[in-house]
């Protein structure tokens, strides 16, 4: 995982957090809110009852004096208007209260008042025709409910005022007729609002609104901007014509609340309610919104302290991160510094151990030809055997670390199944040989010839599994089978399904997984004797992966074990391969040892390689071919050499000090001074990791060889460059051809010494086809299917049943020498001595 | 750009610096800086003539953000005219009141002026300078009482948008006035000027004719005692300004019938009519002006298809038309305040270009002040011809003159009377 991906999701998580967090204070906010607003609500509500009822109280005094005056009237001694205020001024406790009389019968709206103007204290008279309060009430007839009017100015004192009504009838002085009256309690609107400052304990901005229908006020908020109510929310809360009747609606017939800008578009919160008792008159309470937020139960301290704390820990977290980071990245650097130097390391060491091995296994193959004597051959073999596991583990840890690299690649060429099939079959018989084992082989004749794959790599697979089964098979008998179908939805594809079934070992069920890890190795203790990296399966598994299949393994522990796995391949050519396993055993039967595939005296050849024992092992290895061999030990005495002498063919090494194969190719392609411009040149190099080929081909060179030298190959590509007019057939063709006139003999050894039956097949495999088994049931299996004109069997063995006596013999040969041995066959055939 | 632009430029940038930090005032800073301490509790009390006056309420919130710990309110008084000086006496005396212009003089208001703080002491440091010199009420005795809030004129709104579109210039004098209606007349306008056919003051003949009536009596004071005393023989001085009304009329620039049909007030019906969109030219006071603002949301026709306008002074004069730089309301600090020092503070406060330009461009009236800028739609007014300025110290004329010209300048535009016999009436009119 990135560490972008860990610190976006650290983020996340710590924002989830934080988002319920919010979330749940939200709610819990909203709840609060609700409950603030529904308390301010309740608050409107009481405030409002308690102006009613004071307004109430107010007009009641008023209604009081009216009916005095009224009763005066009713009683037949109507009150001047002089004496109603005058009863009026007696009647009056407070100080800031006026009583004002004036006639409304005659549109004057003038008469007197309890107390004089401020500014003439003689002048008791007051007129009301200039100040426009009374026009939304009837005040001809305002008996029985609170008549009040809004907020104006006392024309005697110009103090803020409300006024409460009554009608009277009051006598005229100078007609003596009975006046209508309106008389007039008047109360200043700050004696109101004194009556509101309890609220200022509980709401400290709160402010108290009466309104009209028409929004003009009695008590005027001063956060509320503008003369009326409406309008001011109409300014600062733009909305449709609809929406804004709604509102208007919704305060004037309701109670409850609603949030509104203010002028300083602010959140602010109106709680409304009608005054009870009271016609027409609305109360507005308005508070900031903040207010009543403020009152919020959130523990904002415990949640900030909570984020906090996770952006801390987040915080932290990433630091940590970054650190860890730093230093893993640090070590990814070193890993990679380590990674290069290995593949440097393995490099050098295919290069390295390549070089000198080819020494030692081209020398001990001069060894094995020619000496005959019983205990150098011996110790030859076993330098041979060793010297080949040694290269499989080479390649096989080369061939791990590039897959490990993900360099590894498939390549895919044309290839022949038959051939593949050979060389598969040449490898395994010779192991199974070794071993005393049966190799049986099932091969579909069907199968078509050419195909179209990475045949290298296929190789490798059924060669890792081939060998891991006869590695792990003391007895018995490795199969080896081959089928093809054809793909129904790939008409030019086949799928090949190959299988291994041994009678080895097995593995446990346990055991199984660990067959593809690399380097492990089932059960090490019990098998410690047998060689093997624990990389052949890995690699194989690997391999399939790349070609889209995948290795399957059954087994039985003690009993045995079947490898299997299907690979699809195209068809090149669908003309089958025929009976490859009759070919086969014609081939086995007919095998012999090495012998020089040609001679060409005339052909020139010049090998070149920094090391001189190699050069040596060279010429040695193309001795019996006579051809001329010359060497040089370095790419300048190359060229110097290429540019004076003509060559047939050219070896060249790779891995040079100073000038090393690629730059001495280079100068020699370049280089037109000479003999030699199509001479093929091949390279001849110990570097085997994958893909080289290509590269040695793309560098200049006609053909790639790697060291060890494998006499067989060598030989092989030198008749593939060397001009046909040349070569020569070996004289030992001569020999061998009358061989072949004269079948050759072929004997079964059955002997439980594995070491002697080996050795007893190298000393006879010269004049017989010799099979050797390690007991009679091996014998009698091996019967069924070959035929054998002599049975060595062991006497130390049981005998068997089944076993034709006329061919038996039976003797101590685990005790007798080459030529004891000898002796007795030639005597059975009637041979020799 | 090369060294000798760089450092004409910077030249320039550095006298607009220092002309700004100067406007107003001998090199007074244009920050208003507190007197006294911030957390000073104070509570004054505003009352006026506006039942509505948010602009003011505006600047008591600019004036809470340096003395926070107090409250000022407005209150509205109903019948000013007679409750402000019982008021002054009351229980209950503001700490600031308005005053007009047409105050002066009459005895009634006098507790006005004599309970009035001297505005120009110098101890107060209130910064008059920024003033218009021609709105500077100075009394006799060289003290100034009043601090003007608003100026007003008298002119016409000129919706911009038709004159862009048929191609026209805004006239300035009356010549090119007839022409460009002649021009809107062919063009569809059936009258390309409008306005309330009143004898208030937003009323077309006081619009139009009064401004050059003013300018004739500050030519000639000699005749402006005669006039206040409503002398027949005075109104001949109203002949010309009545001739070129008539002039007007007779032009037809101004279809007096259709004013009357579809303009039934001098102010909400004056705006709203104007928002239609289809007259050029509207004759209107300032005080018209200031309401277009508001009403501009409540006109529907004007929401769906709004126009640009501005207002210009009338081009009633064969050179142009003449400016009348009239006082709207003043503020007058009661020199009894419980709260006298803060109310002289927040005076102090208010009188800057600034403060009073923010009131003035909210209320949408022609800021006291020097700098017009503020309001786009008075910009017009800004370097106005001071020979063709009367501001409202250069003449006195009475409210009962002004009366008289009204109803004069009503009479000749209906058709009620001959230029001559209006001017003959003088006098007259009221007392009918």
């Amino acid at each position: 995982m990135k560490k972008r991906d860990i610190i976006i999701i650290n983020i996340v998580i710590v924002g989830l957090i934080l988002f319920f967090i919010v979330k749940y204070a939200n709610d819990r906010a909203t709840e609060s809110d609700r409950a603030s607003i529904a308390s301010f609500e309740k608050m409107t509500t009481t405030t409002a009852q308690i102006i009613a009822n004071y307004l109430e109280d107010e007009q009641h005094l008023c209604d009081i004096w009216a009916n005095y005056i009224n009763g005066s009237a009713e009683a037949g001694t109507p009150m001047t208007i002089e004496a109603a205020i005058s009863y009026i001024r007696k009647a009056k406790i407070s100080p800031e209260i006026q009583g004002h009389l004036i006639f409304i019968d005659d549109g004057s709206m003038k008469g007197i008042s309890t107390t004089p103007s401020t500014t003439d204290l003689t002048d008791y008279s007051v007129n009301y025709s200039h100040i426009d309060i009374f026009d939304n009430i009837e005040i001809s007839n305002v008996n029985g409910v609170v008549s009040l009017t809004r907020a104006y100015t006392n024309p005697l004192n110009g103090v803020q005022s409300i006024a409460f009504l009554n009608n009277v009838k009051i006598l005229d002085n100078e007609t003596d007729a009975l006046r209508d009256g309106l008389i007039i309690r008047v109360v200043p609107v700050s004696r109101l609002e004194q009556k509101l400052v309890f609220l200022k304990g509980e709401y400290e901005n709160v402010e108290i609104s009466l309104i009209d229908m028409d929004g003009d006020y009695m008590i005027h908020g001063k956060s509320l901007k503008n003369s009326n109510f409406f309008e001011y929310f109409r300014s600062y809360n733009p909305m449709s014509p609809q929406e804004y009747n709604k509102v208007v609606e919704t305060i004037l017939s309701s109670e409850g609340s609603m949030h509104i800008r203010n002028s300083r578009n602010e959140d602010s919160v109106i709680a409304f309610t009608p005054l009870s008792g009271v016609d027409s008159w609305f109360l507005v309470a308005y508070i900031p919104a903040k207010e009543l937020t403020m009152n919020r139960s959130i523990d904002w301290i415990l949640l900030g302290i909570v984020s906090l704390g996770l952006m801390a820990l987040l915080h932290f977290n990433l630091i940590l991160l970054l650190s860890f980071n730093r230093r893993l990245s640090v070590a990814a650097k070193e890993a990679n510094q380590a990674n290069e130097a290995k593949s440097y390391f393995l490099s050098t060491m295919s290069h390295d151990i390549r070089t000198p091995m080819n020494a030692i296994i081209g020398m001990n193959e001069m060894i094995l030809r020619d000496s005959r004597d019983e205990k150098i051959l011996m110790y030859s073999e076993s330098i041979k055997a060793a010297g080949n596991t040694l290269l499989r583990i080479i390649n096989d840890i080369l061939d791990f670390s590039k897959i490990e690299a993900g360099k590894m690649e498939i390549i895919n060429v044309d290839y022949s199944f038959v051939s593949l099939l050979n060389d598969l079959v040449n490898m395994v018989q010779r192991k199974a040989d070794e071993k005393g084992l049966t190799f049986e082989l099932d091969v579909d004749e069907n199968i078509p010839g050419v195909m179209y794959g990475d045949e290298i790599r296929i190789k490798q697979v059924i060669t890792n599994i081939l060998s891991n089964a006869v590695k792990y098979t003391k007895e018995g008998s490795v199969t080896f089978s081959v089928s093809a179908t054809k793909c129904e939805d790939k008409p030019d594809y086949v799928t090949l399904h190959i299988s291994v079934k041994d009678t080895g070992i097995g593995i446990k069920k346990e055991d199984i997984d660990k067959l593809f890890v690399a380097f492990e190795r089932i059960e090490e203790k019990r098998n410690r004797n047998i060689e093997g990296t624990g990389l052949g399966m890995a690699i194989a598994q690997s391999f399939l992966d790349m070609m889209g299949s995948k290795l399957q393994v059954e087994s039985e522990y003690g009993k045995g074990s079947v490898f299997s796995f299907d690979l699809e391949q195209k068809v090149v050519k669908w003309e089958p391969v025929g009976e490859f396993d009759a070919a086969f055993k014609r081939y086995i039967s007919e095998r012999k040892l090495y012998r020089v595939q040609f001679t060409a005296p005339k052909a020139r050849i010049l090998v070149v390689d920094d090391t001189e024992v190699n050069l040596k092992v060279f010429v040695s290895l193309l001795g019996e071919t006579k051809m001329q061999i010359e060497t040089a030990d370095s790419g300048d005495a190359c060229i110097a050499l290429f540019k004076r002498n003509p060559y047939d063919v050219i070896f060249l090494d790779h891995m040079m000090p100073d000038k090393d194969g690629i730059e001495t190719i280079k100068e020699m392609k370049e280089c037109t001074d000479t003999p030699n411009q199509k001479t093929p040149v091949i390279c001849l190099t110990a570097n085997a990791v994958s893909g080289m080929r290509e590269m040695y081909i793309n560098a200049g060179f006609d053909d790639y060889l790697t060291k060890p030298i494998d006499t067989g190959k060598l030989e092989s590509v030198l008749l593939k460059y060397l001009p046909t007019n040349l070569v020569e057939k070996a004289e030992n063709d001569t020999e061998e051809e009358k061989n072949q006139q004269a079948p050759e003999r072929s004997i079964l050894v059955v002997v439980d010494d594995v070491e002697f039956l080996r050795k007893v097949r190298e000393w006879l495999t010269d004049q017989y086809n010799v099979v050797v088994v390690k007991s009679g049931q091996q014998a009698l299996a091996y019967l069924k299917k070959h035929e054998a004109e002599l049975i060595l069997m062991d006497s130390g063995l049981q005998e068997q049943d089944g076993l034709d006596k006329t061919k038996l013999i039976r003797d101590n040969f685990k005790d007798m020498s080459q030529d004891e041995i000898t002796s007795q066959v030639n005597k059975f055939f009637g041979e020799g001595c | 750009m090369n060294k000798s632009i760089k450092k004409i430029i910077s030249m320039a940038l550095l006298a607009m610096l220092v002309l700004g930090t100067s406007a107003c005032g001998s090199g007074a800073s244009k920050e208003f800086s507190p007197k006294y301490k911030a957390d000073t509790e104070y509570k004054l009390s505003v009352v006026g003539t506006y039942s509505n006056f948010e602009s003011l309420e505006s600047a008591f919130e600019r004036f809470y953000v340096h003395y926070p710990n107090g409250e000022i309110e407005y209150t509205y008084l109903d019948d000013y005219r007679n409750t402000i000086v019982p008021a002054l006496a009351g229980q209950e005396p503001p700490d600031i009141y308005v005053v007009q212009s047409w105050m002066s003089g009459n005895e009634q208001f006098d507790p006005l002026f004599e309970g009035a703080e001297v505005l120009s002491d110098p101890s107060l440091k209130i910064n008059l300078d920024c003033i218009r010199p021609g709105l500077k009420w100075e009394m006799d005795n060289g003290e100034i009482l009043t601090l003007p809030v608003f100026a007003t004129s008298y002119g016409m709104l000129i919706n911009m948008d038709i004159f862009e579109k048929e191609g026209l210039k805004v006239p300035t004098n009356f010549g090119e006035l007839k022409e460009t209606c002649e021009k809107l007349k062919s063009a569809g306008y059936e009258s390309p000027v409008m306005g309330s056919n009143t004898t208030t003051t937003p009323g077309i003949g006081h619009v139009f004719a009064y401004p050059m009536l003013a300018k004739a009596v500050k030519d000639d004071r000699s005749i402006e005692n005669d006039l206040n005393n409503l002398v027949p023989s005075a109104g001949e001085v109203m002949r010309a300004p009545l001739t070129r009304l008539k002039e007007l009329v007779d032009s037809g620039c101004i279809d007096i019938d259709k004013c009357t049909a579809e303009i039934e007030n001098d102010y909400d019906a004056v705006i709203l009519r104007f928002f239609e969109g289809d007259v050029p030219m509207m004759l209107c006071s300032g005080d018209v002006v200031s309401g277009t603002k508001k009403r501009e949301s409540k006109s529907e026709a004007f929401t769906e298809n709004p126009f640009k306008y501005d207002f210009f002074v009338a081009p009633s004069g064969d050179d142009g038309g003449y400016y009348m730089d009239s006082v709207s309301i003043m503020f007058s600090v009661n020199k009894n305040s419980a709260n006298l020092d803060m109310a002289n503070e927040f005076i102090r406060f208010l009188t800057s270009e600034e403060e009073l330009g923010l009131m003035a461009e909210k209320k949408r009236l022609i800021t006291p002040t020097k700098d017009y800028s503020l309001d786009q739609v008075y910009a017009s007014l800004s370097g106005f011809p001071e020979d063709r300025t009367v501001n409202f110290r250069d003449t006195e004329i009475l409210d009962p003159a002004v009366k008289e010209f009204r109803a004069a300048a009503d009479a000749v535009i209906n058709g009620k009377m001959t230029v001559d016999e209006a001017v003959a009436n003088y006098g007259k009119f009221t007392a009918k």
